[in-house]
This record gives structure tokens, sequence and C-alpha cells, in this order.
């Protein structure tokens, strides 16, 4: 794990959202890099290596994959759906990151086998803490699976 | 003198009258023999011995004759008179005198005697050997074969004939009370018997041989039970086929005839007319009489009045027909009831409740009409067998107007009935039915209103009673109320449906809310709190950047709240429809949209001709607003955006099409549906709520209207969508 470059992977279609996760994470150093994906296609693009993202080089596994549940084009379920299924990424932990504190929402993220669902708190401080906790856990203190390229 | 003696009853009135005859004859021939010899002993004293001697044999026999008759014997006792009489005749002319003595006489006596005793041919046989003994002496004493005769006295000559003469006169005597007994008994039989016949609530009558010989005898019942003369029946031989019931008289002469070729006995029940017009039913049986020869001579017959009889025989067996169609109407109205307690939905109900009345009535069609919507109509909604079938299919219905019997039942209310349908004017008589003889039509209400009527049409005329229409009608208000219910529940489900609907859309609702609108939240409270790190630290350009991320987002939640306001709004505040030209509205909406249209260069060409429509202008500028702005927003790099607005004839409600075409980015197939969705939005990176396409559906399906979309992914979109003509 030291030394190896931290990947995370945001899938958010709310540009400001995007900016406070990427700007606490990068503040109290969670994460080498965050790769930031607007929309469920893109992401799972990224993850299949299709299209522009057929080079496995420049599409390196994320250590962790932060989702947001309603997303463009293809809604963030779907995209757990798909990670969980595929036997090559099924190993990444997903944590499911959005507003929603529906229990339909919570119960279908489990379903399909979410890692962790995390409501965004309202609130600087509690989202700050929440971001924090949550790189501390699952990029320090969890031992993540070792993937293959 | 033989009232002295009781003599035994010997079983038959010949046998007593004969009993008397010879006891008389027994007891005057002893007696005369006493006083014989008592004469002969003052006369004759020479002749005392012979004839102590024959009144001895005389007597003895006498005794001997009384004593046979006693025990029964009365032919023996006259067998041994006769001939004890004709032995004492035979010897006495014999003895004294040959054939001049007086006692010759004696024959006569017993030829009569033999006459009243016996029959032929022993009367013929007795007078032949009377005169042969009577020949026999007098040849003897031509031949002189017998002693010289003695010559009587003149007093003695008288004696004996005194004798004989009285025994004459007591055969005549006792025959004569004979006969007149007989006579006389005989009388009183046949007025036992008339009087019987005639006094016995029957009527007799004897009638000829031939078929149409008129009555011989008929007994006077007739009269009571008719009122015809007896005359007419025995004067007339056809009268009594003049007043036969028409119904029956071919059957009567027709057995009749046979009756009359076979001689076997005849027997029927039949109606006849009486005088004053009355149906009297008589049972009428004959027997054929012979002769003692065996050839036929005439007919007896009798009349029995059987009216009471098949009257009670009438009620009976209508009330047995009236109890078996009570029971009828009760399990029909069980069974219906049960359907119509049981069964919710309307089409099952009424066809199962035809089936059932079709069944238990046994009828030829049964049909359901329900009044529709604009109250003009009764149309056929469920009625037995393939012709319902076929009529349903046709569309079959009836104009509510008292032209049918349906129209006329439902605009009365009351049920009306067609015994004969050929006679009853108001039955449109049915090609398709055309065994129809007798039809009920019964109106079908419920709380108050009459929604449809029921027909039940019978192949037999008059088919139905009152007491039918009665149980129907119970059946039928019993089948209009589980009508009324099932359409409420009916109803009530369509109702819970579309709460079931507005109860998930509302779920959707607030879960898209919860989410929608925390996230600006979520942004506005994490970016404060960037911001004052921003003024601690003075980077002012993340500041400015950070402030204007948070009044984005304030933005963004009001527009959020305005336009769930204004979904929220559709339906619930409806303004009245107007008629309004469709290019008004089109140019209402551009005219609010002509800055940001103006800003990206969009070209918007707009038909020149649309059709009026009748809308919520209000809520159709709404509509052409978001659907403008939208194919505005998702032009992508189109050098030359453009926008066209037209009409595109009608649907098949005949609802005129209008669209609005862009040559803007595209929607991909499947996201046709997704795109009308609430909060579903498609592209992030283009400003939006996710509120416009759901309100446009919205305000478009309140107008009774459809929307879609036409569009593949690079190539522009069409949005169709139709509004109610004026």
């Amino acid at each position: 794990m030291i030394g190896e470059p931290i990947l995370v992977m945001l899938v958010e279609d709310n540009m400001d959202h995007a900016e406070l996760v990427i700007r606490t994470m990068e503040e109290h150093r969670i994460a080498n890099r965050v790769r930031h994906f607007l929309d469920g296609q893109s992401a799972l693009d990224y993850l299949f290596r299709r299209e522009e993202f057929a080079d496995p080089q420049k599409s390196p596994r994320p250590h962790v994959i932060l989702l947001d549940l309603r997303l463009p084009r293809v809604d963030g379920i779907d995209v757990l759906k798909a990670v969980k299924e595929s036997d090559e990424l099924k190993s990444i932990p997903v944590v499911v990151l959005t507003t929603s504190e529906a229990e339909k929402d919570v119960a279908r993220a489990y379903y399909n086998h979410a890692n962790s669902y995390l409501v965004k708190p309202v609130g600087f401080e509690e989202f700050k803490k929440m971001m924090d906790d949550l790189g501390f856990y699952w990029l320090g203190w969890n031992t993540n699976p070792h993937l293959p390229d | 003198m033989y009232r002295f003696f009781q003599l035994p009853d010997f079983g038959s009135d010949e046998r007593n009258a004969s009993a008397r005859l010879i006891f008389s004859l027994a007891i005057s021939m002893g007696l005369m023999s006493v006083l014989l010899a008592a004469a002969v002993w003052i006369a004759m004293p020479a002749l005392l011995p012979r004839a102590l001697m024959i009144a001895g044999a005389i007597m003895l026999a006498c005794a001997v004759s009384v004593t046979l008759i006693c025990r029964g014997g009365i032919r023996a006792a006259g067998v041994l008179l006769v001939f004890v009489l004709w032995a004492a005749i035979t010897a006495g002319a014999v003895t004294a005198g040959g054939i001049g003595a007086p006692v010759v006489i004696g024959y006569v006596v017993v030829i009569m005697m033999g006459g009243l005793l016996w029959k032929d041919p022993q009367r013929m046989l007795i007078t032949v050997f009377c005169i042969l003994t009577a020949a026999a002496i007098a040849l003897a004493q031509q031949g002189s074969l017998l002693p010289p005769p003695i010559e009587y006295p003149p007093a003695a000559r008288f004696g004996v004939y005194l004798f004989f003469f009285i025994i004459a006169a007591i055969i005549q005597r006792v025959s004569a009370l004979n006969a007149s007994e007989l006579i006389k008994k005989v009388q009183s039989s046949e007025i036992r018997y008339r009087s019987l016949l005639e006094n016995i609530p029957v009527t007799t009558y004897l009638s000829g041989m031939e078929l149409e010989s008129p009555f011989q005898y008929i007994s006077p019942q007739i009269e009571n039970l008719l009122g015809y003369p007896r005359a007419n029946f025995t004067l007339d031989p056809l009268f009594w086929t003049k007043i036969l019931h028409p119904d029956d008289a071919e059957r009567v002469l027709e057995q009749s005839r046979r009756s009359a070729q076979t001689l076997e006995p005849f027997a029927m029940e039949y109606r006849v007319i009486a005088k004053d017009g009355r149906t009297v039913w008589l049972k009428d049986e004959s027997v054929l009489v012979r002769d003692e020869n065996g050839t036929p001579s005439y007919w007896l017959g009798v009349w029995t009045d059987i009216t009471n009889l098949k009257k009670a025989e009438e009620e009976q067996t209508e009330l047995i027909n009236r109890l078996t169609r009570r029971t009828l109407h009760l399990q029909t109205a069980a069974d219906v009831a049960r359907a119509a307690t049981s069964i919710l939905d309307i089409e099952a109900l009424l066809s199962q409740t035809a089936d059932l009345i079709q069944t238990h009535f046994e009828c030829y069609y049964v049909g359901v009409f329900l009044v529709d919507e604009t109250g003009e109509w009764a149309v056929l909604r469920a009625a037995t067998g393939e012709i319902g079938k076929q009529m349903i299919n046709m569309g079959h219905r009836l104009k509510v107007e008292a032209s049918s019997m349906i129209g006329w039942s439902i605009t009365h209310r009351q049920a009306r009935i067609a015994l004969d349908v050929g006679a009853d004017a108001v039955r449109l008589a049915n090609p398709s039915l055309p065994l129809t003889r007798s039809e009920i039509a019964l109106p079908l209400s419920a709380h108050g209103k009459v929604i449809g009527a029921m027909t039940i049409q019978s192949e037999k005329p008059s088919a139905f009673s009152r007491v039918d229409v009665t149980a129907l009608q119970a059946m039928a208000d019993l089948v209009a109320n589980a009508i009324e219910n099932a359409r409420l529940f009916t109803e009530r489900g369509l109702l819970n449906k579309e709460l079931e609907l507005q109860n998930e859309e509302l779920e959707r609702f607030t879960y898209t809310v919860s989410h929608d609108l925390r996230s600006p939240l979520v942004t506005i409270r994490g970016f404060l709190g960037y911001l004052r790190q921003d003024v601690i630290s003075g980077n002012m350009k993340r500041f400015n950047e950070d402030l204007t991320r948070i009044a984005n987002a304030v933005d963004k939640m009001q527009t959020l709240l305005n336009e769930l306001l204004a979904l929220s709004r559709v339906g619930r505040i409806a303004n009245p429809p107007e008629s309004v030209p469709f290019d008004a509205i089109v140019w209402e909406a551009l005219n609010l949209l002509s800055g940001p249209l103006d800003a990206a260069k969009t070209r918007v060409k707009v038909a020149a001709e649309f059709p009026t429509v009748r809308v919520d202008r209000l809520r159709i500028v709404e509509v052409i607003q978001n659907l403008v702005s939208n194919a505005a927003k998702f032009m992508g790099d189109q050098a030359e955006p453009s926008i066209e607005i037209g009409a595109h004839g009608t649907d098949s409600d005949g609802k005129p099409i209008f669209y609005i075409r862009d040559n803007g980015i595209g929607i991909e197939p499947q996201y046709h549906e997704r795109i009308f969705g609430l909060f579903n939005r498609l592209d992030p990176s283009i400003e939006g709520t996710g509120i416009g396409l759901t309100l446009v559906k919205r305000i478009i399906e309140t107008h009774g209207g459809r929307i879609w979309v036409e569009s593949e992914r690079g190539k522009g979109a069409t949005f169709f969508f139709t509004l109610p003509p004026a």
C-alpha cells in the first residue's frame, strides 16, 4: 500500500458536491488522486475500459468508488449493479454517497452489495468530518484487496 | 186354505207358486176324497168299500205330497199328486162304469194340473197320456173287456162331478192368485228400479245400435243437469252431438264411432254446453246389452256430472303449477341474489343473471339493456345464446322512448307484458328473434333511477302471468341494485388505482424533493464553510467562486420550488377552458422567451395556419414555453439553431396534432419515456430541475391530450402533442 498512489473514483453529477468532496480530500491528503465522473455512463466506460478508456494504463483500478445514486444517463444503482456483477470489479469497495435518506435507496444499495451508505451531511464541519473519516476508514484502516490491473 | 200353513220360501216366485198350487190341491183333494167317501156311504152303500179304498189312496198320496212339499220336493209332490189322481181316475173308470163313468171328467183336472205344474213338452205329454188312457178305456169297453158299467144315480154322478168342479175351481183360483201376485210383484219391482234410476245422481240412457238412432230412454235427471227437455234426446238422433263442446266434439264422435264398430264399452270424459250456456264436464260410460240369444240389442249408458271434480282437478293442477313456479322464482331469486352479491364485475353479473333467468324460466331469450351516458339509448349489455352474442357484437341498442317495449318500460318505469306479440303493436318485431310469442320488459331501477331494462321472451304465447311479473320485477330490482353496487365498486376500484398512482407519484415526489432540495443545501452549507476559510486565507478568487456556487444553489432551490409549485397546481387549479387560435398561444409563449432565444440566435419558424383549440390558455402557454426553451437549451454545438412550430393533421380521436421540432443534440430512443419522469435529467451539464417535461406532460394530459417525442441522437428532436379542438 505504501507508495502506491491511492485512486478514488468519484461519480457525482453535481459539480458543487464534487468540488466539496475533492477539496476536502485534497486538504486532508486522503487521496493522491480523485477521478471525477459526471454520469453513470462515463464511469462505467472507465471501469470497463471502453472507448477512450480502453488503455489499461490510462484507466487504473480505483481503490474506492464514491457513488451518487441519482445520475444522468445511467443511474447510480445501475453502476453499482454492473460493478458488483463483474468478476473483475466486484472486490472494489463501493461507498454510496448521496443526499437521499430514503429507506428504499438504502435497501436497494445494500441489496446490490454496496459496501457502505453515506448521506451527505448538510453543514460544513459535518461534511468535512465525514470525508475525513471516510478517507481514514477506507483508505487508512481498511485493508483493501489487491487488484490486478 | 194354504194360509193356515206357512209354506217355506222356495227361492223363486215360480217355485213358490207351484208349491202353493200343489199344496192347495193336495189338501183339497184329501178333504174332497173324505167328503166323497161319506157321500158314497150315504147314497150308494154298495160302493163304499171301493170308495174308501180310492179315498184312502188319495189321502195317503196327499199326505205324502204335503210332506214332500214341506221338504222342498215340489216337483216330486206334483208328480205324485198328478199320478195318484190319474191312477184313481183310471181305476174308477175301469172298475165302475168304463168311459161313461163320471170320474173320467177327472182327466180334465189332471190335464189342467199338468199344465200348471209343467211346461212343454211334459204338459203335452200329460194331455196326450190322458187322451190315450181315455181312448184305451173306451176301446176296452167296446171290446167288452171291462166289467159291465154301473148305472150311477144322478146324485152320485153329481157328487163325482162336484169333486172335480171344486178341484178345478181351486186350481183356477190359485193360479189366478199366483198370476196377479206375480204381476203385482213385477210392477212393484219395475217401479223400484225406475225410481232408483230416476233418483240416483246420474243420468241413465238407453240408445239404439245405430249410430244415429235417438235415445230410447233417458232419465229425467238430464233436465236438471243440462236444462234440455228429455224429448230433445229421444226425438232428435243428433241432438247430443249438437251440444258437445267444440273442442271435444271431434274426439267424442270418433270414439263413439269406434265403439259402435268394436262394440267395446265406451268410456270418456268430455264437455257439453248446457242450455244456459254453462260448460258441463260429463263422464260418459256405456256398455252393450245383449238379449238372451247374445244379439246386441242396445247401449246402456250413464252420464255423470264431473264438473266439480274437474274444477277441483284443475284447481289442484293450477295450485301445483303455482307452487312449482313459486319455487322456481325463489330458486332463481336465490341464485340471482347469490350472483348479485358475489359478482362485482358488471358484465359477468349481467350475463350470469340473463343465463339464470333463461334456464329457470325456460324462456327463449333474455337480454339486459343499460342506458348509456347520454340517456338516449338503451344498449344491449348481456344476452343469452348465440343470437344474444351476435346482437351484442353488432352493438344492438334501442332508443329510450315508448316505441319499443324496453324503451317504454324505461321511460314509464314500469314492467310491460305482451302475451301475444303479434297483437301488441308496441313491440318492435326483432328479426333476430323470430320465434318470440310473448315478452316481458322489466325496468332496472336502483336508488330511485332507471338504469336500464331487461327483456324476457318466450316462444309460447301467454307464457307469463302477473305472478311471474311480480317475481321477475323483484329479481330485476335486485339485479339493478347489484349493477349499481358493481358500478360503484368499479368506480371505487378505479379511484383506488388512481389514488395508488398518485400515492406512488407523491412518494416519488417527496423522495425526489428531499433529495433535490437537499442537494443545493449541501452545496450552500458546504461552501459557506469554505467561504469563511477563503476570507481567513484571503483567497479572494476562491471566495468569489464559492460565493457564485452558493448563489447558484440558492437560485436553483428557488427555481425548484417555483416549478414544484407549478407542477402541484396542474389539475388542482384549473382555469375554465376557452377557445383560442393555437397561433395566439404560440406567439404569447415566444414573446415571453424572446430574450433567451435572441441571445442564443435561435431561429424560430412558426407555421401560418393553426386550428383553434379549447384549452386552459395560460397552461398551454407554459407548455410551449417549456418545450421551446428545452429545444433551445439542447442545441449542443449547432451553428444554426432553429426551432419549427407547426400543426400536423389530427389523431384517431379527431384531436389536432401539434409539433415543436429542433435541430439540436437529439435524444436516444431509450430515453424517450424517461425524459417525462419527474427529476429525470439526461445531461447534468445543462441547467434544469428535471421538472419541465413532467409539467408539460401533465398539463397536456389534464387536457385529455397525449405527448411523445421522435428523435435520434444528434439528429434533433420533435415533440408532438395533441389538444382538444374548439
